[in-house]
């Protein structure tokens, strides 16, 4: 893809750009009119009733009448706000949530950078987001906002270190940051992926899957913290706070909270599926493959990544219609006596038996 | 003047912009957002230098760690709904001394070094030669730098950690 | 020690029973009613709005008289013994105009007590639920079947009827007392003149 664009602009930085802006309108913007749409039909169905049925067939155009209604609203700044950073925490919550794409890739052909740090710029370009749910708490001037954000950062910092860990154990194991190069290692078929022990043969393979499987819940958990989702949305408990630091924000603002906070989950959720499930690779060969069409393979692969993506998004909605809020001192329990303390045995665990 | 000197450019101009407001800006606030764009200006310096492992850390330890802990540390200790938070200015001519030694110092540095000019490229990778220069030649240093860390995150959980009731 | 393992273990579980249970409930068919275009059927004993056959209707104000919240307006006009009514389908004849029939359903607390009084069951409550609107006037049901120029002329109708009657029997009794006057003035004139005679014989007498 990269190339496609170098030979049509000719110029490396230039395309570079035009690239890294790809998966902005191809993916991310998509994904959020569907995302929401989802949501609120999974929602629906989980709770015996039908959804938005109104707006197109099947309540199908709802989204785009939401973001209709989003484009019209007034922007309300209140008037005792920090004005200069009130408008500028939506644009730092995007960047990066949007930045974490960069490194994603989304099939063989295309990756925003191939960057050798990839998994190590994810992690730490979601720190931008703290920062900006900080600077959206603080610059509201509202208490329900503070408190969100406060709550916010400290779950995320606090997730942070789980994920963390999960991910270097795997970065260990495959001895490589670079996503891409992870996910040509789960190549071929469904049990070289990471989840069942990745590319590894024998009796290490065999010794690697339950740890496996035990990283990959603490990975889930702990992304599931990251991006504010329930049953770790205290930042935004409509119960308590509201909506947590995007009390006050309205309009275009808040439409693009909205989208970072979608970005986020399909960014965190492809992360996982290209962590341990072998990212854009299909389980079982490739119909390209299959009738020599060079072509078609990308293709496919952008669909496996789609679906494997959407399949952990929608794990997400599912967990969110199952549990209740976690109280704050149940969640910092979850993750620095129970996560954390798993996360690091875990880790030591597939050290060793790397070794074998 | 090509794509990449726009962005050093660019990049120059966040960090040296921000730095300036952290220093001037009466708002502890504002100085401590600036201070994140100084940070991510910075960042981009190192990716430019080719240097992506360094920036990338500068982001996770500065922007993730430190500065959020900034964030904290201002909005906790104050009172957080008023605007008041503001920093003044002290000790003005030692700090003028100090600051016109230091810049004199740099001032010479910058004057008498041999500037070498490499033309820009995308940068190489530099996480996998890093990783085994830190896990060979400078292992001590770096299991001694772990060892500091923990002994550090022990004295942090104790000093944070509730003194037992001596009742019972 | 155990207990902590033992504390994992259960969270894992208990998330995995209730997802389970979430995702049954994915695919059971959904209880929702798609309101407007799908309507559930009333009980039989609904109460809702009020209905008013006034085919039926005799104007005997009991309804209103039984309405709590004084929500049933009825002014009735009688008929003339020329106006032919008809009958109501129970039977009853109809002798009053009804000029005036109103429910102010906005005030109305649909406790039914006026339907159990009438004679003919001719106000009754209906399963029509959906009748907002926007100007509280449009509240009021009128279900008088005349006109109001008709009722006025039904009213003046009457009201020349009366007078006619009135004057009818002003006429009677003046031509009664006439009669009576006549009578008397004519037993007076006999009287008097039976006075004259007697007085001429009198006169005669004294004459002699």
């Amino acid at each position: 893809m990269y190339d496609i664009i170098l030979d049509f602009t000719g110029n490396e930085i230039l395309s570079m750009f035009i690239s890294a802006a790809l998966p902005l309108f191809m993916f991310i913007l998509p994904f959020a009119l569907v995302a929401v749409l989802a949501e609120r039909k999974v929602s629906a169905f989980m709770q015996d009733r039908l959804g938005p049925t109104r707006v197109g067939p099947k309540g199908l155009l709802q989204t785009v009448a939401d973001i209709l209604k989003l484009f019209q609203k007034e922007d309300i700044v209140a008037s005792n706000a920090d004005k200069k950073l009130f408008n500028l925490a939506p644009i730092l919550v995007f960047a990066g949530s949007f930045a974490v794409f960069a490194a994603i890739p989304f099939s063989g052909a295309y990756i925003g950078t191939f960057a050798d740090v990839g998994i190590f710029f994810v992690v730490a370009i979601s720190s931008l987001v703290v920062a900006g749910i900080l600077m959206a708490g603080w610059a509201s001037n509202n208490k329900y906002s503070l408190l969100g954000a406060v709550r916010s950062a400290a779950q995320i910092i606090s997730y942070e270190i789980p994920t963390a860990l999960v991910i270097l154990s795997l970065v260990m194991l495959a001895g490589t940051l670079n996503l891409y190069e992870l996910t040509e290692m789960q190549t071929e078929y469904f049990w070289n992926w990471y989840i069942f022990g990745g590319p590894a043969t024998g009796i290490q393979k065999i010794l690697l899957i339950p740890f496996m499987i035990v990283g990959f819940i603490i990975l889930y958990i702990s992304t599931l913290a990251e991006v504010n989702r329930t049953p770790f949305d205290i930042p935004e408990a409509e119960s308590e706070l509201v909506a947590g630091y995007h009390t006050e924000y309205s309009g275009m603002k808040f439409a693009i909270f909205f989208l970072a906070e979608y970005a986020n989950m399909f960014a965190v959720s492809a992360i996982v599926a290209t962590l341990f499930f072998g990212g854009f690779q299909s389980p079982f060969g490739y119909l390209g493959d299959l009738f020599g069409v060079e072509w078609l393979i990308p293709i496919e692969q952008f669909g496996w990544f789609t679906v494997k993506g959407l399949f952990f998004v929608f794990v997400q909605m599912w967990l969110r219609w199952t549990l209740p809020r976690l109280r704050v001192d149940q969640l910092m329990t979850m993750c620095w006596k129970y996560m954390i303390p798993y996360a690091f045995v875990n880790l030591i665990i597939i050290g060793i038996i790397s070794l074998i | 003047m090509n794509l990449y000197d726009i962005i050093f450019y660019i990049f120059a101009a966040i960090t040296v912009v921000s730095g300036v407001i952290t220093v001037t800006s009466k708002n502890i606030i504002y100085a401590a957002f600036s201070l994140l764009f100084t940070f991510f200006g910075v960042a981009g310096m190192y990716v430019l230098l080719g240097a992506d492992f360094i920036s990338i850390v500068q982001i996770i330890v500065y922007v993730g760690g430190i500065l959020i802990l900034l964030l904290f540390g201002v909005m906790l200790t104050n009172k957080v709904t008023s605007t008041d938070i503001k920093s003044g200015s002290v000790n003005v001519l030692p700090a003028v001394i100090g600051v016109a030694l230091f810049a004199g110092a740099l001032i010479s540095i910058i004057i008498r070094t041999k500037w070498t000019e490499t033309p820009g490229e995308i940068p190489l990778s530099t996480a996998g030669t890093l990783g085994s220069v830190l896990l060979n030649e400078y292992v001590i240093i770096f299991e001694l730098l772990a060892v500091l860390l923990l002994i550090a995150l022990i004295g942090a959980a104790s000093i944070a950690r509730r003194t037992k009731e001596e009742t019972n | 020690m155990l207990n902590y393992f033992k504390n994992t273990w259960e969270g894992i579980y208990t998330v995995l029973v209730g997802m389970k249970i979430t995702f049954k409930h994915l695919f059971t068919p959904e209880v929702t009613i798609q309101y407007p275009e799908i309507k559930v059927p009333m009980e039989e004993r609904v109460r809702n709005r009020l209905y008013v056959n006034m085919d039926d209707c005799i104007g005997c104000d009991q309804c209103a008289r039984a309405c709590p919240v004084n929500c049933i307006e009825i002014d009735t006009v009688k008929a003339l013994p020329s106006d032919d009514l008809g009958k109501t389908s129970n039977g009853k004849k109809k002798a009053l105009w009804v000029t005036k029939f109103d429910i102010d359903i906005a005030k109305c607390c649909y406790c039914q007590l006026c339907v159990f009084p009438c004679p003919t069951d001719c106000i009754y409550m209906t399963d029509v639920y959906e009748f907002a609107e926007y100007d509280r006037n449009d509240l009021i049901y009128k279900f008088a079947t005349l006109t109001p120029e008709e009722g006025t002329e039904k009213k003046e109708a009457f009201d020349v009827f009366q007078a006619e009657k009135e004057a009818q029997k002003k006429a009677a009794a003046e031509a009664k007392a006439k009669a009576a006057a006549e009578k008397k003035a004519a037993e007076e004139a006999e009287a008097a003149k039976k006075a004259d005679e007697e007085k001429k014989d009198d006169s005669k007498k004294d004459e002699e």
